[in-house]
């Protein structure tokens, strides 16, 4: 639960407000992966949780300097390393 | 002759046309407000409800350029119809605007890793390119540091550094604008050798496009690559054997490089993220202070949605508030217009078709602009401020249990005030599915229009008790409006699920920093939505309500009317001003009778008698296609009131008296006024919102479906309601 060890793998929807993880691999549909991507959640870039909206979906991430929202079934297929 | 007086530069040189081009909130329509000033126009590209902005502009030289304001676009692949048009234009695909002799390519100098994608990607078609980095006062507030030199040395292409709002570096623009800008010689391109290779395969066999650059043709070749068969435009750019080819191609690919959608990309950020490393110096620790004390108050988990609420509120309530002088105004501009019209002219066919058809229409027409002015007005300061994103943001998981986006609620709450600027403002919504369920459905919200008649009929059926701590007229009223989100919530889903089924859309969205809205991006926006109503739809209207007219006057002597237009003359010829007016009011009432429009309602009085509505309210229901209040006006006709409104006891009292003249009892009860409420919330009355739709769905299939499912649902809801309520000797 909450007591995962650095460098653990875990998906971003699980990351807590505040904590960053470095972009492992992304899953899931090629396509919805590749914009993903396009919009700079490449493999090895550093992503933050910021904040989940009021009913706990979508969630805010900042990557690359940019704030994006993300819903938390397209954050599962993000796997990241923290 | 007086061709040699014209400046060389003018007459020798074509027209050059400049493209503004950009990320999403790159700031591009500011720079473009900046550059034009008031000479723009707004259009659409065919077939599709993207906005083709365009103006000109004078350089320093006296040079005039045609400028284009491209949408906003992440990439090249396109994932909604914006970065469509965005690719077709660069790549030569776009017929009506072939590929522009300069790009201004405009980016977010605070995020200027992510903006720089599409730039690469751009700068690779081998077009003359001016990167713009807008917003450097906002970097230069933050400490980021950007060598603009050495951005351009890496790129290959002139960079000027401006803030747009501000209007600073603009005239260092404008003199760059007029240079010969010659295209980057520099390649970024670092894609994969098994993924050329197979580009290159490709390439072969495509058509040759006239307009298409010659550097396009791999990306040409690649968009094809990883087109999933949704793309249409892409469809019509080669042949079926080509894209069947490139189908197997991806496939091939999927099994022997399973990454390889994905390693462009990456190849394009290392490059991105090398050339960022020379040019830019920024502070360890970046912090946007606005945004975040803005949004820990606004997308706080109590805080948030309260604010939210009230806010909408507040917009609703002014939509409704401040349109209604305006729409007074115009109403009264509109009557003094007719009475002139009248009194100018002899009375007869022509005086009545330019009063009662003509200029109704237009004042029909123009009693909408208020409300779709104030709402823009609204929505464009919610946009342009950063709140709309945060909105969608809140709004979201709510709008996701009915199958809905974030982004529909604002275009569904502005239907109670009026479906045509809601479903106009669905253009916010970038996903087609969404953006088409939120159209279909924004009818079914309770609007403006309605509100006479329910007035009307509430006040004449629904006796004034009070019920706990409300009363039966107010709660009738609000079971109307509900009844109506329900049926929305029912048909969104059931739509979601059939005809707009599909894989749940990407909803990834950005949450742009907060910004002072700009009046001068504002202002031509909303009047530019305001014209493109009156120039679209106005002319549906009007045509509507010259047809009604026409239904509603002819013919006009018929033998049932003969005795009255004799009493008419009588009562002229003695001068009795009192008989006079009794008689006016009987014959408007017998020639509505035996009118077209007469001899329609009574025609469908068979389809409409399992509902416990009569031939009079079917030349409402008629009548009412122009608008639905016209039911209130024409029932006072109906019943020989004349001039008569919702408020009007008299008109209320008639209904509850109306006596059927088959069978000597009253023609309408409680559960009749009910049945008919009924109706008027789920039917599609309204020409207007099928005319809208037509054009914002850019087909006959959406407005028909709408016109057969809403009619259909509005008999059989109103049916049960009649039926089950007359077997239960309810309000009878």
């Amino acid at each position: 639960m909450s007591g995962a060890p650095d460098g653990a793998l875990d998906t971003l929807d699980r990351l807590r407000p505040g904590e960053r993880g470095v972009i492992e691999r992304l899953e899931g549909e090629p396509a919805l992966a590749r914009r993903l991507m396009e919009l700079g959640l490449v493999p090895g870039t550093t992503i933050e949780m910021v904040r989940s909206a009021p009913m706990g979906d979508p969630l805010e991430l900042t990557v690359r300097g940019v704030h994006l929202s993300l819903r938390r079934s397209e954050a599962m297929h993000i796997h990241v390393s923290r | 002759m007086s061709r040699a007086d014209v400046a060389p530069t003018e007459s020798s040189r074509p027209i050059r046309r400049v493209a503004i081009l950009g990320n999403p909130n790159a700031g591009k329509s500011t720079l473009f407000n900046q550059l034009t000033g008031l000479r723009q126009r707004v259009g659409n590209y065919p077939g599709v409800t993207v906005e083709k902005k365009t103006g000109s502009c004078e350089l320093p030289s006296g040079q005039r350029i045609e400028l284009l304001d491209l949408p906003g676009s992440y990439s090249l692949h396109p994932a909604s119809p914006d970065e469509v048009i965005v690719r077709d234009v660069l790549l030569g695909l776009q017929d009506d605007t072939p590929p522009p002799d300069l790009i201004l390519f405009v980016v977010d100098a605070t995020h200027l890793e992510r903006h720089l994608y599409l730039a690469l990607q751009v700068l690779e078609l081998g077009r003359p390119i001016v990167l713009v980095l807008n917003m450097m006062d906002a970097a230069e507030a933050e400490g980021i540091r950007i060598d603009l030199d050495e951005l351009s040395r890496s790129l290959g292409v002139p960079v000027v550094g401006i803030s747009a709002a501000k209007g600073e570096g603009l005239g260092h623009l404008r003199r760059i604008m007029d240079r010969d800008v010659e295209p980057s010689t520099l390649r970024f391109r670092s894609w994969p050798p098994h993924l050329l290779r197979v580009l290159q395969r490709l390439d072969e066999r495509l058509p040759r496009h006239p307009l298409m650059p010659e550097r396009a043709r791999d990306d040409f070749a690649l968009a094809l690559l990883l087109d999933d068969g949704e793309d249409d435009a892409l469809a019509r750019s080669a042949p079926p054997d080509v894209l069947e080819d490139a189908r197997i191609l991806a496939r091939r690919l999927d099994l022997v490089s399973p990454g390889w959608r994905g390693d462009e990309v990456e190849g394009r950020y290392a490059t991105i993220h090398e050339i960022v490393e020379r040019a830019v110096a920024s502070p360890a620790q970046r912090r946007d202070h606005l945004r975040d004390r803005l949004d820990r108050v606004l997308t706080h988990r109590i805080a948030g949605p309260i604010l939210f609420f009230l806010l909408m509120g507040a917009m609703f309530q002014s939509v409704f508030a401040w349109a209604q002088p305006a729409m007074d105004l115009i109403d009264s501009l509109v009557g003094r217009c007719a009475g002139l019209v009248s009194s100018l002219m002899p009375d007869g066919p022509l005086e009545s078709l330019l009063v009662d058809g003509v200029i109704a229409g237009v004042g029909t027409t123009l009693t909408f602009i208020p409300q779709i002015a104030i709402l823009f007005l609204f929505i464009s300061v919610l946009e342009d401020s950063g709140y709309m994103a945060r909105a969608a943001f809140i709004m979201d998981r709510l709008m996701g249990r009915v199958g809905l986006s974030g982004r529909a609620f604002i275009p569904l709450l502005s239907s109670f005030a009026c479906a045509i600027p809601g479903i106009m403002a669905t253009r916010t919504i970038d996903n087609r599915r969404d953006r088409f369920t939120t159209i279909m459905v924004a009818p079914f919200m309770s609007c403006s229009a309605r509100l006479p008649v329910y007035a009307l009929l509430i006040g004449a059926f629904v006796p004034d008790v009070w019920v706990g701590p409300f009363t039966l007229p107010g709660i009738t009223l609000f079971s109307m409006y509900l009844l109506g989100v329900l049926v929305a919530i029912g048909v969104a889903a059931v739509l979601k699920r059939t005809l707009l089924q599909g894989g749940r859309p990407l909803y990834v969205m950005e949450l742009p920093s907060y910004r002072a809205p700009s009046w001068r991006t504002i202002l031509p926006g909303v009047r530019d939505r305001s014209l493109l109503f009156v120039r679209k739809a106005g002319t549906v209207i009007l045509a509507t309500s010259i047809c009604l007219w026409f239904l509603g006057s002819y013919p006009r002597h018929t033998p049932a009317s003969a005795p009255v237009e004799a009493r008419l003359a009588a009562a002229v010829a003695s001068g009795d001003s009192v008989a006079v007016a009794a008689a006016e009011r009987d014959l408007d009432a017998v020639r509505l009778e035996h009118s077209w429009a007469g001899r329609v309602g009574r025609a469908i009085e068979p389809v409409i008698e399992p509902l416990g509505f009569d031939w009079r309210i079917g030349i409402g229901l008629i009548t009412s296609l122009a608008a639905r209040e016209v039911m209130v006006s024409t029932m006072a006709t109906v019943f020989h009131l004349g001039g008569a409104d919702e408020e009007s006891a008299s008109l209320r009292d008639q209904l509850r008296t109306a006596v059927d003249p088959r069978t000597g009892e009253r023609a309408y009860s409680p559960l009749i006024g009910v049945s008919l409420m009924v109706f008027f919330v789920l039917a599609c009355q309204c020409m207007s919102t099928v005319a809208v739709v037509r054009r914002e769905t850019e087909s006959w299939r959406w407005p028909i479906l709408m016109l057969v499912l809403m009619n259909s649902l509005a008999w059989l809801a109103s049916f049960a309601v009649f039926q089950v309520g007359r077997a239960l000797g309810l309000g009878t």
